[in-house]
């Protein structure tokens, strides 16, 4: 049994909570609530946070403030430290009070604290934070200090090492306003009431049904799936709809998106010739997991340690490409030794990320600055990692095609394997289901079995991870490489977050299975489970209302943003580990409450008090991811190919975009065949040149983990959505599409027609039908007269238009169905 | 990570909402504005009226107003440049000193015997101070009174790609902001219709250096400010060109169709982003003309061409530095030029040749032109590649020099910097900086603050850290070139 402790903090917190007057109940004001969340951070002072909360939480008032502005110089760095002085820890910003000698902070006694003194001072020379430091303190945030001085200088344990404790659902007078409210409307209705504010009235049935499809799914709804809830919009209905869309092998798909760039998958290494190496059967697996719905721990477990398990499935293996995600070079002239060290932090960031939501990774040349991290836990992590057989390239790499990065396997992918298992099931059927065999039967069991024996040829090779005699990990001074004067380390576990004992109890190095442990084991079993679940139902949280309960998604540290919703963030976790790690069972909590059903609009109350939506007072909007985009626009074009693919889809791309990779030279071909319309999650991957579609959308290189991406609105994006081939060629089929439909005999039922696929609504008479009717009155006009112009549509693209009656007229549709294709609305979740 | 989520927007736009009134569709311009440049949602402040950068940018008077960074990809050899040896030429075949090598990182040479290379090639004095250029850069040696050669240079990274994102980004970790966006997002851009940073690649040398499109990236930094590139071939910026060929009225119908459905809908949503996502289209339509425009070189005249040794549309990097000053005089802030010929292990005689012959005459073109147009005063010119190289010989197919980071020139030129001078030393055999050395973050701090930044008051939230292009470690403005 391993011991979990929260070592220094737990007792440090202790300490604190017994002082005499340490009030720790959540009353605050309302200006607090709202504008005084992050105080380092987003302009709190607009909002009237001036006022001081009656009661000041150290980790939501106070932390923030000391983190950004005093513990660069004053935290648990001990070699930046500067006048011996920790601000961090009650005993470093309190030592010297009982010897009489100046203490930073006596508690109760602002008067008395040289802190509060230096951060009030008109002296340049003694004023803190330093003015050469670009730091500054606002009038508001020094009252606040001086106040939670005077209060008593409570600390507290930072609130995501502290774990998640059972909640009483408390009360809400907005929640119990909703017709049904669940707990999460609770916890959400509780911060509204303290507001004063409501909730948005439920959105109606057409944004719900589009909301739906884009967070599960990742497309749009079809007008006739928009209708059939709309006609009945019962809570029956929609949690019909939810199970409907979990249960779609489009939900894996959407996933995986979002896994991928956590995991930093790409089909490339990312360094100097950029070669590709061989990973596609890993996002297949990572598809196919999240559409059996594999519990989390376990999911983790067989990425991390899938190799170690006993006796490993063809499937683990595959999982443990995980390992080997990272960006390699195969440049000549590498220092092998240099790029181990750099491949060994490129591990630490991404576990700390993915798994701690933690920058570790900070801690490769000196201790943290803001948390507890130390250089001795960064490489004690990278320990973990020192058997994965990862220098092998550096001998067998070359300059081809994909490139070798052994240890590589020849599988069957996890897909594949799933339908030949279906087709063995049918073949067992068909043998007993009819004991004596016709002709028809036989041939039937023959065309089974060749088609078995078809699927089982086709391997694809594939990086996994093979366990190899560990490499010595050492502390690297200062992160230097070439330095070999620091001591070696064994695997372990961030020290203030406990340990996996392994050494001291004679049970041997610990292993890439026992940190997997680790992370998912309750605090009782002597793991961080509690703290991981926070994590991930955070994320969980963040995909489906836009918002983080922490906003920073990939940093729960002391430099994050504490959470708007505490008390929510952890009845999740807790929901989500005691679920059994069951992602879609969160996802079900979640979407059905009113606080998910929200309109996105928001009551002008809403906007105005809560403009920042930190309440959850309305749903969030925003343009939905790039691959997101792609899917849509060939979805309502018709041209979107519902099939997975194993290796790497290519669409079109501009010539030449190749030009600057060389070892070797590199000429895209984009795929001729049904591959081109196939699902974006299925997009090849170049690191160093993302095809130019997903980067103008704000997809990531994923060269590092990604947990938030940006979404921007650029002119970039603009002109993709106009000139990209695969979106003239999407308006075209779209077009062609709608001209063959022959319900729709005049202009107005196409454009309507047309413009509800695309955002599942009817435009509006006075206001919409009519641009577009004249758009496309200007396109026939310019296309009859210039007919050589029209003719060229047919050119772009590979798809073939099934209505030829006239070019002009195909011509001009697609010019309409451009417009659809560009709008605002069209790619926006709401 | 900071993304640009619509929160942001909102909140910014609220702001702007009182400022301006409910104006409805008169948001417009001011969205505009924020699209261009001034990237005041991630700002602390607003803007001060009629800027786009930072408020409170730039800190100081400016030196110069945009940058042209020459890159010549791959590392040319100091050596062979500007940084004459004679105990080069002494030792030359001889075992290189241990006391040089011992404990330092070695690329391609691992585990082979070192030998000093003598100079493959003659240098002379040039201009009022004698500066040394060798014969490889007779034209070079024209402008040695305009430029300053920096001998003392050091960087960390001993291979190509993590150098070139060292150069690029003041760190070796993927994800970082480039310069060129840290500035477009500390200034803004003084362009209505083309990006503020741009990046253009030559055809021409040797097997080139792969380059990557991180080299770029706005990083951590909205993506606004990402480094666009223009191409030779093909659209100069990707999907700028309608494909379909249709003329400029059916832009403007398809875009107008656009904004007015967008507009229709927003005023029931109520949602600012859209005004934002308007005036990205109304900059891509803009685009659409501009582009071409600047990319069209029949407005220059034949004895500009022949200045430049430049033939319009070849790709060349003589077409490319004339481009660069038809940028600069567009208002891009930001223009990085890479010539990918210069990683020169073996045939370092033949490829220097090569590689010289293709961009001596057009940089002094671009300069002498910049000159003469009153441009170069606050125009600043870097030169130099990702790393130096070896003072030992190499011989990949001929005598060549491996990479080497302990030592290497550069030079800089107008606004702002001492044209004539060379600043620092490397020691007796070029392998360290010995005298003045100047780190990439000095570089970086140095070009900062003749754009008026002072380096460590430019910062950005990222991971908990308040993140800078110089990074953590010290850096500082060379204040021994400043004019």
């Amino acid at each position: 049994m391993i011991q979990f402790l929260f070592r220094n903090f737990r007792a440090r917190a202790c300490h604190a909570h017994g002082r005499p007057g340490a009030a720790m109940a959540l009353t605050v004001t309302v200006a607090a609530v709202i504008g005084g969340l992050a105080p380092g951070r987003a302009g709190a002072a607009d909002d009237g946070a001036s006022q001081t909360p009656a009661t000041i939480d150290f980790n939501r008032d106070i932390r923030p403030i000391l983190s950004d502005n005093c513990f660069f110089c004053h935290g648990p760095d001990r070699s930046e430290r500067k006048a011996d002085l920790r601000l961090d820890t009650l005993e470093g910003a309190t030592a010297n009070s009982d010897s009489g000698g100046t203490a930073a902070i006596v508690p109760g006694n602002p008067e008395a604290s040289e802190m509060i003194a230096r951060i009030f001072t008109q002296d340049e020379d003694d004023v803190m934070p330093p003015p050469d430091s670009g730091k500054s303190l606002t009038a508001e945030q020094k009252d606040l200090l001086r106040t939670w001085v005077k209060q008593g200088a409570v600390y507290a344990t930072h609130w995501a090492w502290e774990p998640p404790q059972p909640r009483a659902v408390p009360e809400s007078r907005a929640a119990a306003e909703l017709p049904s409210a669940t707990a999460i409307d609770r916890f959400v209705g509780r911060k509204l009431d303290e507001a004063g504010l409501n909730f948005s009235d439920r959105a109606d049935p057409v944004t719900l049904v589009r909301r739906l499809y884009f967070d599960l799914t990742g497309l749009p709804p079809s007008p006739s799936a928009v209708d059939a809830f709309a006609a009945a919009p019962d809570e029956q209905a929609w949690m019909s709809l939810v199970g409907e869309l979990l249960s779609s092998p489009a939900y894996g798909e959407r996933m995986a998106t979002w896994w991928l760039d956590l995991v930093r998958y790409a089909d490339t290494v990312g360094y100097h010739g950029d070669q590709d190496h061989n990973i596609a059967a890993y996002r297949d697996y990572v598809i196919d997991a999240f559409n059996r719905n594999m519990p989390l721990d376990r999911f983790s477990a067989e990425q991390l340690a899938g190799d170690l398990m006993p006796e490993p499935t063809t499937a683990q293996k595959i999982a443990t490409g995980y390992n080997r995600l990272l960006q390699t070079t195969h440049e000549g002239g590498l220092q092998p030794k240099e790029y181990l060290a750099i491949y060994a932090a490129d591990r630490v960031r991404n576990v700390s990320s993915v798994w701690l939501g933690s920058t570790l990774g900070c801690a490769q040349c000196h201790d943290h600055k803001y948390d507890p991290y130390t250089m001795k836990d960064f490489y004690s992590m990278a320990a973990f990692f020192a058997d994965v057989d990862e220098a092998r390239h550096f001998r067998e790499g070359t300059n081809s095609l994909p490139t070798k990065r052994p240890p590589e396997m020849d599988v069957i992918p996890v897909s594949r394997q799933r339908r030949i298992d279906t087709l063995q099931d049918q073949l067992k059927r068909i043998l007993n289901g009819s004991p004596k065999s016709t002709a028809g039967t036989d041939r039937r069991a023959a065309e089974i079995e060749a088609a078995i024996e078809e699927l089982r040829s086709q391997k694809v090779r594939t990086m996994v991870t093979e366990s190899v005699e560990p490499r010595v990990m050492r502390i690297l001074p200062r992160g230097n490489w070439l330095d070999e004067s620091g001591p070696v380390v064994t695997p372990e576990v961030p020290e203030f977050l406990g340990s996996l004992n392994k050494t001291e109890a004679g049970a041997g190095r610990a292993s890439r299975l026992d940190l997997a442990g680790w992370l998912f084991a309750p605090g009782k079993e002597g793991g961080i489970g509690e703290l991981t679940a926070r994590v991930f139902a955070n994320r969980i949280w963040y995909m489906l209302t836009g918002r983080g309960i922490s906003e920073s998604l990939e940093d729960f540290g002391g430099q994050g943003s504490p959470p708007t919703h505490p008390e929510l963030l952890d009845f999740l976790a807790l929901e989500f580990m005691e679920s059994g790690w069951d992602i879609r069972h969160l996802i079900r909590t979640i979407v059905q409450s009113h606080t998910y059903r929200q309109d996105s609009v928001g009551s002008g109350e809403s906007r105005q008090t809560d403009p920042l939506n930190r309440l959850f007072s309305r749903q969030s909007r925003y343009r939905v991811p790039a691959e997101m985009i792609r899917d849509t626009a060939l979805e309502v074009s018709g041209l979107l190919v519902h099939e997975p693919a194993v290796t790497s889809i290519r669409p079109y791309q501009p010539d030449g975009y190749y030009r600057h990779l060389n070892f070797p030279e590199r000429t895209y071909q984009h795929d001729t065949d049904r591959n081109q319309w196939k699902r974006a999650v299925y997009m090849h991957w170049q690191r160093m040149f993302l095809h130019p579609m997903l980067k103008a959308f704000d997809a990531p290189t994923r060269e590092e983990c990604t947990a938030r991406r940006p979404r921007s609105n650029t002119p970039l994006a603009s002109l993709t959505l106009l000139n990209d081939p695969a979106f003239i060629e999407a308006a075209r089929h779209f077009a062609g599409r709608t001209l063959l439909n022959q319900r729709l005999h005049n202009d107005r039922l196409k454009i309507t027609w047309m413009f509800r696929q695309a955002v599942s609504r009817s435009p509006d008479p006075e206001t919409e039908l009519p641009v577009l009717t004249q758009l496309l009155a200007d396109a026939r006009e310019y296309f009859l007269a210039h007919p050589g112009k029209a003719e060229k549509i047919t050119d772009i693209g590979l798809s073939r238009s099934e209505w030829h009656q006239s070019p002009a007229e195909l011509a001009a549709w697609t010019q309409t169905a451009r417009a659809i294709l560009n709008l605002n609305e069209t790619y926006q979740r709401n | 990570m900071i993304p640009e989520t619509s929160d942001n927007y909102f909140e910014k736009l609220m702001k702007r909402r009182t400022f301006l009134g409910h104006t409805g569709f008169g948001l417009g311009s001011a969205a505009l504005a924020s699209l261009m440049a001034g990237d005041s949602a991630m700002a602390a402040d607003e803007p001060a009226p009629g800027r786009m950068g930072l408020a409170g940018f730039p800190h100081h008077s400016q030196r110069a107003k945009r940058v042209i960074f020459l890159c010549m990809a791959g590392g040319p050899s100091h050596l062979e440049t500007f940084d004459f040896k004679q105990k080069l030429a002494d030792l030359h075949g001889q075992p290189m000193p241990e006391s040089f090598t011992r404990g330092q990182p070695i690329a391609q040479l691992q585990g082979q015997e070192l030998r000093v290379q003598g100079p493959m090639t003659e240098f002379r004095r040039y201009g009022r101070n004698g500066q040394t250029i060798s014969d490889f850069l007779p034209w070079h040696a024209k402008m040695a009174d305009d430029i300053c050669i920096i001998k003392s240079m050091v960087t960390e990274q001993i291979n190509h790609d993590p150098a070139h994102t060292f150069m690029n980004t003041g760190s070796a970790i993927s994800g970082r902001p480039s310069m060129g966006s840290w500035i477009n997002y500390g200034l803004g851009s003084e362009s209505d219709n083309l990006p503020g940073f741009v990046v253009m690649t030559s055809v021409g040398g040797r097997n080139p250096q792969p380059i990557a499109s991180r080299q770029w990236s706005s990083g951590f930094l909205p993506s606004r400010y990402q480094g666009v590139e223009f191409n030779n071939t093909g659209d100069p910026v990707h999907y700028v060109r309608n494909p379909w060929g249709l003329d400029r009225s059916m832009d403007r119908s398809l875009t107008d169709a656009i904004r007015t459905l967008d507009g229709v809908r927003n005023r029931k949503v109520l949602n600012p982003e859209i005004e934002t996502r308007i005036a990205a289209y109304e900059m891509a339509f803009r685009m659409q003309a501009s582009v071409p425009e600047l990319m069209d070189l029949s407005d220059e005249p034949q004895h500009i061409l022949d200045m430049y040794g430049a033939t319009p549309g070849d790709g060349s990097y003589a077409s490319n530095c004339l481009l660069a000053r038809r940028l600069a005089e567009r208002g891009v802030r930001f223009i990085h030029l890479y010539h990918r010929g210069w990683d020169h292990h073996g045939g370092l005689v033949q490829y220097m040749n090569t590689c010289c012959g293709l961009t001596d005459k057009p940089t002094w073109a671009l300069l002498t032109d910049l000159k003469q147009r009153g441009m170069l005063d606050d125009t600043l010119i870097i030169w130099g590649g990702e790393f130096g190289r070896t003072p030992m010989f190499q011989g990949k197919g001929g005598a060549g020099r491996d990479h080497h980071i302990k030592g290497f020139s550069m030079w800089m030129a107008g606004g702002g910097v001492q044209g004539g001078i060379s600043y620092g030393n490397t020691d007796e055999l070029g392998y360290h900086a010995v005298e003045n050395p100047v780190h990439v973050r000095d570089l970086h701090a140095t070009m900062l603050h003749l754009l008026g930044i002072d380096h460590r008051r430019f910062s950005f939230p990222f991971q908990g850290l308040d993140m800078r292009l110089t990074g953590v470690e010290p850096a500082h403005p060379v204040s021994g070139i400043l004019a």
